[in-house]
């Protein structure tokens, strides 16, 4: 028994190593291995929407910081082509 | 970014068109990268509406980003319900529903699939040789989301 917990506690451990290193190589350094699962991985979602899918209402706040709009208030009268992002 | 930039030009007459500023992808407080610091874009996770609109301010500014743009507010509506942090396309039909789903950014965010979505409808825009007068050959590699009858003119 103490021996299968040895060889499972191994490859556990060996399987962990292998994967942040190949995770480093993918994002660039070790650094960046790191900041992909503590602050992008739980931010990403695939969602539920699909094609086809009624399109999702939100309250929107305008440049000047003050006024607001709905996103459907901008639909309906030509395809609309919603860009999510941020600066950095 | 300048990819949107560019469809919004050739096909504004078209569709509308609508930016939404999320949660930033990488703020000095989470994941900052070396590209952050060489583009001198600084800035830490806001954690205020009045944080995120100076920012988007500043990324309009800079950029002079020709798109209407909308702020999500801190209970991140918006991003909850597209599912859109870090970046991500959506194209929504003239009956409100999705007509076409873009991948998760940054590997799957493809803006030249929302191109093909809006070519496949209005027609291409060619950009390669602008003074031979561009081809009229709507792409076939977006889906035949509409009935309505593309122009075979380009958009512009």
């Amino acid at each position: 028994m103490n021996r299968f917990w040895k060889w499972t506690s191994g490859i556990l451990a060996f399987l962990f190593v292998t994967a942040f290193i190949g995770l480093s190589i993918m994002a660039g350094s070790p650094k960046d291995a790191y900041g992909m699962v503590r602050y992008a991985l739980p931010h990403m979602h695939r969602g539920t929407l699909k094609v086809g899918s009624d399109a999702p209402d939100a309250r929107l706040v305008a440049l000047d910081g003050v006024s607001r709009f709905h996103i459907r208030e901008r639909t309906g009268a030509r395809p609309l082509v919603l860009v999510f992002g941020s600066f950095t | 970014m300048g990819d949107v930039v560019q469809i919004y030009q050739d096909y504004k007459d078209r569709a509308d068109f609508l930016t939404v500023y999320v949660r930033e992808a990488h703020p000095t407080d989470e994941w900052q990268m070396k590209s952050n610091l060489k583009d001198d874009v600084c800035y830490a996770q806001p954690k205020t509406l009045q944080q995120r609109v100076i920012i988007a301010n500043d990324f309009t500014k800079r950029f002079k980003f020709p798109l209407p743009f909308g702020i999500d507010d801190m209970s991140n509506a918006a991003n909850d319900a597209y599912a859109a942090w870090p970046e991500r396309i959506y194209i929504i039909d003239e009956s409100g529903h999705i007509a076409y789903r873009g991948g998760i950014g940054p590997f799957n965010y493809k803006p030249e699939e929302a191109r093909g979505w809006l070519a496949a409808r209005y027609g291409a825009v060619k950009h390669e040789a602008p003074k031979s007068p561009p081809a009229a050959t709507p792409t076939a590699t977006a889906p035949a989301a509409s009935p309505s009858p593309a122009p075979s003119a380009p958009a512009k």
